[in-house]
């Protein structure tokens, strides 16, 4: 598209002030080794759309055999002779993600996720302790088999969906796949800070996790877990990184064993020169409070 | 990761492998065709025909040129890699299980089958490489300048040890065995695996001076190829057909699951499916991959420990590249170690 703006032909000299030629396009090299390239054509109707990309070039050489390359010109042969270059689509093709991280206790936490899994469980499991209520006369029957059927309007409830006793699991039990109205997690009478399960892995890490701030650009995650292993087993670092610059945010967390190693550090490094920036460092606060 | 799905065969995978350079990968399945495949990609280069059997077994010359393969019809063939053509034809009068080419590839091995009153035996082939342009390789020697019999139970896997200096074969019967490759004299032999329980797979660190063995006894044994000693065992719940160790990191993978017999009464999750991830030095169980739908028949890691190739009875070929968190795994003895 953008050929017809940029490189404009002696012959076309004449249209070049026609208001349907389109502006040159432009590339612009950022800081960050990024670049955007900002071009202009027209849509369905007529209408002239600027489009603005930013695009990030990685290139990645990489050192082969020369065996190896010369491998890579052969012809194919057998059952593919004569085939293009390329996977061919009935040969070949690409599996979902695998998440594949090795752990020395994979077993538990295999058997955690298989856990939290299971909980949501069948429609069975979630009645299997459910008691068949009838809306006439409260007994414990169908509706429809009621004796005061025809005799009786059913009572009118005050929530729509099933009885009292079923409000207050559904309320315990969070994510109910009944027809009740949605609770919030925090409103929920079992979930007192809400997030029940993103808490509950971290939840003893809190209480030995501190923030450090102000913490330099250029910081490794490297250097701050040795930075803050002298006062104790560190157990996870986390330093907050720029998702495309790969440069350190300016935060990070640290999790201690002992919290008694955590409150020495915190006293410690609070206020200590790290690359030219003063560390602050403080408790860190749970997040969903 | 995304694995590479590769369905180049219509039946049950039987054994796959990498040449040394690790950018083809070669497989062979119970229908009658060898598929050779680009394994950063997964496109298929080709495919070698000829066998009138199921393939039991394949090995590449560590140059690349020729790929022997073994068949249940009874032949051992040799391939020129590049063009697909079958340059020699060996005859044997049982089914080869498995061949494997020495590590400077001038000999290659080749495991027969005993049946129809034959003895399994280990038989010894010199391999020429014609003019070095890939011309004259059919010019093989016709007769086996060894062979080796087993008496007391058959050899079903077999490979070379470091420098050519010992065969180890494993039996049948769940023991392993060290011939001289010269006089085809058994110096060393060990009960490595439960009694009866046969050693499904055999497979060598890339130095080749230890290997690790899978058997159907539910487990798998490194071992050292000097004198058979028993340096590791990994314990899985379920019978294993294949074994390997990784380079780079120090893991062993191990393949297997339900037989095939017993599969169609046994669920997906059950039937234990899985690549599962040993560290080879700590014995621990650190992770399992899943994906196939039937038991694994073969695992082979890429020579650079980047990525790994698993084959099961489903048919298909997956290729795993292995990503950051894999090789980030570190005991935490490792860290402090390196931190020395």
């Amino acid at each position: 598209m953008s050929q017809l703006g940029n490189r404009a032909a002696w012959a076309d000299d004449e249209e070049f002030d026609d208001p349907s030629a389109l502006p040159a396009q432009e590339v612009i090299a950022n800081k960050d080794g990024t670049k955007t390239v900002i071009s202009y054509r027209f849509n369905e109707d007529g209408k002239k759309v600027k489009l603005t990309r930013r695009i990030k070039t990685t290139v990645v050489r990489e050192h082969v055999n020369p065996q190896v390359a010369e491998r890579r010109s052969w012809a194919k042969f057998g059952l593919e002779k004569g085939h293009v270059a390329g996977p061919s689509f009935d040969t070949t093709s690409v599996g979902e993600n695998i998440v594949f991280r090795p752990s020395v206790n994979w077993k538990a936490q295999a058997k955690e996720a298989e856990k939290e899994g299971g909980e949501k469980g069948s429609m069975k499991d979630q009645l299997k302790d459910k008691k068949v209520k009838c809306r006439i006369c409260s007994g414990e029957h169908f509706t429809a088999r009621c004796p005061f059927k025809d005799t009786m309007a059913p009572v009118e409830e005050p929530t729509e969906g099933g009885g009292g006793d079923m409000d207050d699991e559904k309320a315990a039990g969070g994510l109910g796949a009944g027809s009740s109205s949605y609770v919030p997690p925090h409103m929920r009478k079992g979930g007192a800070g809400g997030g029940e399960k993103m808490g509950g892995r971290f939840e003893k890490d809190d209480l030995a996790t501190l923030r450090v701030t102000n913490v330099s650009e250029l910081a490794e995650e490297q250097e701050v877990r040795d930075l803050f292993e002298r006062f104790g087993r560190v157990t996870r670092v986390f330093l907050a990184r720029d998702r495309e610059t790969q440069r350190a945010k300016g935060f990070a967390f640290i999790s201690y064993a002992d919290r008694g190693d955590a409150a020495h550090a915190c006293e410690k490094m609070d206020g200590f020169g790290y690359r030219h920036l003063i560390l602050r460092v403080e408790f860190a606060k749970r997040t969903t409070t | 990761m995304r694995p590479i799905l590769l369905s180049g065969h219509e039946r049950s995978l039987n054994q796959i492998k990498f040449n040394r350079d690790g950018d083809l990968l070669f497989s062979v399945a119970k229908d009658k065709i060898v598929c050779a495949w680009w394994s950063a990609n997964g496109e298929r280069l080709g495919t070698y025909n000829g066998h009138q059997g199921a393939i039991w077994t394949v090995d590449v010359s560590p140059n690349t040129v020729l790929l022997a393969t073994g068949s249940a019809d009874n032949t051992v063939r040799l391939w020129n890699i590049k063009t697909g053509e079958c340059v020699k034809v060996w005859e044997f009068p049982t089914a080869v299980k498995r061949v494997a080419f020495s590590p400077d590839g001038s000999k290659l091995l080749a495991v027969t089958e005993k049946r129809m009153g034959f003895l399994g035996t280990i038989a010894v082939l010199d391999i020429a490489y014609g003019d070095g342009q890939g011309g004259n390789l059919n010019e093989q020697a016709d007769e086996p300048s060894l062979r080796i019999t087993c008496t007391e139970s058959k050899a079903t896997v077999a490979g070379w040890s470091f420098l050519a200096k010992y065969i180890i074969a494993g039996h049948e019967d769940g023991s392993v065995s060290q011939y001289d490759p010269k006089t085809g004299e058994q110096l060393e032999t060990m009960q490595a695996h439960e009694f009866d329980h046969q050693i499904n797979d055999l497979q060598f660190s890339p130095d080749r001076t230890y290997f690790i063995t899978a058997s159907k006894d539910k487990s798998a044994k490194l071992m050292s190829a000097r004198n058979l000693a028993i340096l590791k065992t990994y314990t899985a719940d379920t019978p294993l057909n294949t074994a390997t160790v990784t380079p780079k990191k120090d893991f062993a993978i191990l393949g297997g699951g339900q037989a095939a017999m017993d599969v169609t009464t046994t669920s997906a999750r059950q039937g234990k499916f899985e690549a599962r991830f040993y560290h080879r030095i700590f014995e621990d169980e650190i992770g399992r991959v899943r994906g196939h739908f039937g038991p694994l028949n073969t695992i082979d890691v890429h020579p650079a420990g980047t990525a790994y190739a698993s084959g099961g009875e489903d048919g298909y070929v997956r290729v795993h590249h292995f990503d950051k968190p894999y090789f980030d795994f570190m005991y935490e003895v490792e860290r402090e170690q390196l931190r020395k």
